[in-house]
């Protein structure tokens, strides 16, 4: 039977691989506009365009990770779904959120660096590693919410 | 470390010139520096400049009609003496091309246009009239054009008062093709319907006959302009076959551009070049010249006092791949360090923690090795390639260590950090606490070498004893480590501001030098990110097994697809990963260790040598 807390904990799941995924989605697809519009001016400029426009999708997949722990935990795959308490559930949501909001945010805005990272490459192909560098200095926020809600995650037990 | 750089000054006859210019580019050591406008480029470089882009055209045009390479075509070799003598072949072969080029495209053009002549006329086949008679006469005119097909039958009604008799054609796009005879009295009316009824006039082109056979013939001869670009494309893809002698042609021109750009400052029987030459190469720069003619003369100094020579790094084959992580980042400045030989086995190192599974580690060396066997990679590339390789060592040992075993949990020879995450960011954070202590040890080294021991204590040594007084405190009983720490802070508290004046202005100083302990903090924090890397994969190793699970239950056909899941999974998830743990592994170097000493900006030491694209010239 699933009680309120059990709801609860599935939600916090879902908002961190929903939202984190929405950051990731759109932040890739912000840098995807750029690098086609590069593209289109120099097919050469491919591979060093496609490394960009990787680096914000990592968000989705710790969005993913943290979703995919929390559910682990509350015995979904072996198919036993666990009976929580509704302060457990509530629990596993707060702990889904700092990898939801951060994913969110922090996917978006890597986007945008990871676009004009595109466009430094296409002014200055030498120079791709320092847009890939400015890039990945976003993702800081990302791997930081990531760990604490890892840690939260762990932390309730069930 | 860094090389010392000398710099050359050459005076030698320009009759010797262009001999003098080929065996330094083939020495490879000097650095040829420019005097801005004095320096003279020598005759023949716009023509060469000229002849790169003919050959560029040419080998785009081969590539676009003739074989793909495979991704993994190795460098033909070519000896040295060959490479001297310019490929008459691949001349002829460009000129070839670039005539061939040009007359297709001609021909594809003209084609296509008389296409769209024949489909602007199409409307226009059913008339019976011969063009050339299409004319105004003494008593009538004509309009020739479009009517929307909406309006026909109101334009028909409303001309029925009028002596006009329509001829209704085909019908196109525009609307419908109509051809209306009037009397010249008529004219002006029938000219107000026109307008009402939104006609658009048409202007048949210049030739006779009627429009149907105009249509066969220019369809015709369209067809023949294609036919003779087909056969000459054919031609094309014969001679595309002797894509070597191009390539070798256009190697042999670059490297003519590079020898051309840069012939010193001359007077009417001299020149006068400047040069960097490595401190360890001087000999064999002199050599080169000296096989050439012994009228020379040539200095090697010390750089003066404001000049910045290029940077040039020299370390072991272990530590030389990691030169590329700083070539990504910048050069360290000349005279400063070179921090490869501590920044290699940590990059080693995080590397293989971030990816952390022993299964994705193996794949990877197996992978690489093959990849640069066949390719052979070399510069920028090559180095990138084998710290990856170093790294994929690396994910092997660590991820045997964890347990990690593609996503499996297999006989940790350590811990498995996903079950005991505080022991892994223990680690983590012992590590860094040992990244950041060797760079602030790196930079005390730096002061001590430039002579400012003092700064090297109050900046550095302070801190050291600081942190190792927190350590204690930690660890060992009594009292010893918080006397070591309040030690430590009084040191920086009192020194800190030691460059400003006055006592509360000094004081103010040493208290926000010891705020720093907050950077000291986030940069320790940032290292919690090799844990999370890990898990991340980890993790997605583990969701991939866990649905091929869930589908192979599912009976035969999905035990298939399961497979294919696992291969596809596994495959993006190693790329992904190593994407990420390289970027992340660099960025802890750039960020946390370098910004604790390095000096960036160095300039790239870029002799004149032969740098080939396609060849690979032996000597």
């Amino acid at each position: 039977m699933i009680t309120l807390g059990t709801a609860l904990a599935f939600a916090g799941a879902a908002v961190a691989a929903g939202f984190a995924g929405v950051g990731s989605a759109v932040g890739v697809g912000i840098a995807g506009q750029a690098g086609a519009g590069v593209v289109s001016e120099d097919p050469d400029k491919f591979g060093n365009v496609l490394v960009l426009q990787a680096l914000p999708g990592t968000q989705g997949i710790y969005g993913l990770l943290i979703a995919f722990i929390i559910v682990l935990n509350l015995g979904v795959i072996d198919g036993n779904v666990k009976d929580l308490t509704t302060f457990q559930g509530m629990a596993l949501f707060c702990a889904g959120l700092p990898m939801a909001i951060g994913g969110l945010m922090s996917g978006i805005y890597q986007g945008k660096v990871a676009a004009s990272g595109i466009y430094l490459c296409a002014k200055r192909p030498e120079e791709t590693g320092k847009g890939i560098i400015l890039a990945a200095m976003v993702e800081t926020y990302a791997v930081l919410s990531l760990l604490i809600s890892f840690i939260m995650v762990n932390g309730v037990k069930l | 470390m860094l090389i010392a750089m000398k710099k050359a000054t050459l005076f030698a006859l320009k009759e010797d010139r262009d001999a003098i210019l080929l065996a330094l580019q083939k020495d490879g050591n000097i650095m040829l520096i420019s005097e801005g406008d004095k320096t003279q480029t020598l005759e023949g470089a716009d023509k060469v400049g000229d002849q790169i882009a003919k050959a560029k055209d040419a080998l785009k045009f081969v590539d676009l009609h003739g074989k793909k390479d495979s991704m993994f075509a190795s460098r033909l070799p070519v000896s040295y003496d060959s490479f001297l003598h310019e490929s008459k072949e691949g001349s002829d072969l460009a000129d070839q091309i670039e005539a061939l080029s040009g007359k297709i495209m001609s021909l594809r053009n003209e084609a296509s246009t008389m296409t769209s002549q024949v489909d602007a006329l199409q409307p226009w086949t059913d008339l019976d009239i011969p063009l050339e008679q299409l004319a105004p006469t003494d008593t009538s005119v004509y309009f020739a054009g479009y009517l929307p097909e909406l309006e026909k039958e109101a334009f028909l009604e409303d001309i029925k008062e009028l002596a006009a008799e329509p001829i209704v054609l085909k019908e196109a796009p525009e609307g419908r093709a109509m051809l209306i005879f009037c009397l010249k009295e008529d004219a002006a009316r029938l000219k107000h319907f026109l307008k009402a009824h939104d006609f658009t006039d048409v202007v048949f082109p210049k030739r006779t006959g009627l429009v149907s056979e105009i249509a066969v013939d220019l369809t015709e001869a369209a067809r023949v302009k294609n036919l003779r670009a087909d056969e000459l494309e054919a031609e094309a893809k014969k001679i595309a076959e002797s894509k070597a002698e191009l390539q070798l042609y256009y190697d042999q021109l670059t490297a003519k551009e590079e020898r051309l750009a840069n012939g010193g400052v001359e007077t009417e029987k001299t020149f006068y070049m400047e040069g960097w030459v490595r401190n360890d190469r001087t000999v064999q720069v002199e050599r080169a010249i000296r096989s050439v003619t012994d009228a020379y003369q040539i200095e090697f100094n010390d750089p003066a006092e404001g000049e910045i020579p290029p940077t040039e790094m020299e370390n072991n084959s272990f530590v030389k791949p990691y030169e590329s992580v700083i070539e990504l980042y910048s050069r360290p400045q000349a005279g400063s360090i070179d921090p490869d030989f501590l920044m290699a086995p940590f990059h080693f190192i995080f590397f293989g923690m971030m990816l952390s599974d022993a299964g994705y580690g193996l794949v990877l060396t197996i992978g690489l090795l093959i990849a640069m066997k066949l390719v052979k990679p070399q510069g920028f590339a090559g180095k990138l390639g084998m710290v990856i390789l170093f790294g994929s060592i690396s994910t092997i040992i660590w991820g045997a260590l964890f347990g990690g075993w593609f996503g499996l949990e297999l006989h940790p020879l350590l811990f498995v950090p996903m079950k005991e995450p505080l022991k892994m960011l223990a680690l983590c954070f012992g590590l860094g606490v040992l990244h950041l202590v060797c760079g602030m040890l790196l930079k005390a080294y730096m002061l001590i070498r430039d002579g400012d021991v003092f700064g090297a204590f109050c900046d550095e040594i302070s801190w050291l004893i600081m942190f190792a007084g927190f350590f204690c405190m930690a660890f060992v009983p009594g009292p010893v480590g918080k006397y070591l720490a309040l030690a430590g802070a009084a040191i920086i508290v009192l020194t800190g501001g030691r460059d400003k004046k006055g006592i509360p202005a000094r004081l103010m100083g040493g208290l926000l030098s010891l705020y720093n302990i907050s950077g000291y903090m986030s940069d320790l924090l940032s290292y919690s990110r090799i844990f999370a890397l890990g898990l991340a994969t980890g993790v997605i190793a583990m969701v991939i097994n866990t649905i091929a699970q869930m589908l192979m239950e599912a009976g035969p056909v999905g035990t298939a697809v399961a497979v294919l899941v696992l291969l596809g999974g596994h495959l993006f998830n190693i790329v992904i990963n190593v994407l990420g743990a390289f970027v992340h592994s660099s960025r802890l170097q750039y960020i946390e260790f370098f910004g604790k000493f390095y000096e960036a900006g160095g300039k790239a030491f870029v002799p004149l040598a032969i740098r080939t694209k396609y060849m690979n010239v032996t000597k």
